[in-house]
């Protein structure tokens, strides 16, 4: 039983993780009119 | 204008050189960093932006309307405007690989003193740093 409950939580980890380590790392803007 | 953007959320620090007119901006790793809300921001400040870069690392996803985006976090992606580069993106759509990607989010139309702030962003790929 916890070795299917192990299984499913690592199967969840690896569906869940990938989308987690996403992000946006940097934004880079040229702007006009800045004094 | 930098104490306005610093204050957005999801923003780690804010760069302006003066000189040529660029803002850098550090994402913190919250996740909760949002584009259009700078570029709203930007703009209250009363300047005009130009040009809005990104690098962002995430999967390319196949939207509802049947085009790409590149999906930086669960509830956050970004349309893909198609060029040659995204077209070689286009086999990774919904599978496990991670792409991190530097692109133009938003660009001032010619002839436009001000875009329409509340147009959906859309990604146009400048290059592909990796494939992982």
């Amino acid at each position: 039983m916890n070795t299917r409950k192990l299984a499913l939580l690592a199967l969840l980890v690896s569906i869940v993780s990938p989308v987690a380590q996403a992000q946006i790392k940097h934004i880079e803007m040229r702007v006009e009119g800045m004094t | 204008m930098k104490q306005h953007l610093g204050r957005q959320s999801g923003v780690q620090t804010v760069e302006v050189s003066l000189i040529d007119g660029k803002v850098e901006v550090t994402p913190k790793e919250d996740g909760q960093i949002d584009p259009a809300q700078l570029l709203k921001a930007t703009y209250d400040s009363g300047v005009t932006a130009a040009e809005m870069d990104m690098t962002a690392r995430g999967k390319i996803v196949k939207d509802s309307s049947g085009g790409f985006a590149l999906q930086v976090q669960p509830n956050r992606a970004f349309a893909l405007t198609p060029n040659e580069l995204s077209k070689g993106l286009e086999s990774l759509a919904d599978t496990q690989t991670m792409v991190t990607v530097r692109g133009q989010l938003y660009k001032k139309p010619a002839g436009k003193k001000k875009a329409d702030a509340s147009a959906p962003l859309k990604l146009l790929i400048l290059e592909v740093q990796k494939k992982e």
